[in-house]
């Protein structure tokens, strides 16, 4: 199983700034705090050097499962569209009905 | 009861002495020094760091490249040269 297979580059790439990568260094950065804590360090004012370098391992993680999260919704897209592309009687729209044929006729009671 | 007393007591005694020459022990802890910053570590955490970033933002315009590539090679391709 490939990671990114090389279909997954005719997409057009994630920012940087993506919401998975942004998540993911968050989780780091949490992380880093944790361990200050566990370790009775002051949690947010120690070991920065460590802070900065899992936020950014998670940084780097989110950005290619970003990029692998978007090859699997436009492989799924894809297909879905293939067999609409291939079935059409499935998925006729619902023809358009003039006013006067959906309701019944009117008898005026005067 | 008196019994349980003394056990517990030879345990208490046993279980005190972490320094002895000819028993290791995984389960010794020692207190982590904070006076001086782990230069080396600090180092690699940063080099680390910088050397990350940089490979991610050229990794990123690698993909771009490659996407409008990939993107005038179709447009070419299904034109015809028009």
């Amino acid at each position: 199983m490939v990671f990114l297979p090389d279909e997954a580059r005719s997409l057009p790439p994630p920012p940087i700034a993506n919401r998975i990568s942004a998540w993911l260094g968050f989780c780091g950065w949490f992380a880093a705090l944790l361990d200050n804590g566990f370790n009775q360090r002051p949690v947010l004012r120690a070991g920065v050097h460590r802070q900065i370098l899992f936020t950014t391992v998670g940084w780097f993680v989110g950005y290619y499962l970003a990029k692998r999260t978007e090859y699997m919704y436009a492989k799924v897209d894809r297909e879905l569209l293939e067999y609409v592309r291939q079935h059409p009687e499935d998925f006729r729209g619902a023809e358009k009905r003039r006013i006067g044929e959906v309701f019944e006729e009117f008898h005026p009671v005067r | 009861m008196a019994a349980a007393l003394r056990a517990e007591k030879a345990w208490r005694l046993a279980a005190t002495t972490p320094a002895l020459a000819f028993t290791r022990s995984a389960f010794v802890a020692r207190k982590r020094n904070y006076d001086q910053p782990n230069w080396p570590g600090v180092v690699l955490a940063f080099g680390t760091s910088a050397a990350l970033w940089a490979y991610l933002f050229k990794q990123h315009n690698d993909d771009v490249m490659e996407y409008e590539r990939r993107k005038r090679e179709k447009h070419h391709k299904c034109t015809d040269c028009s």
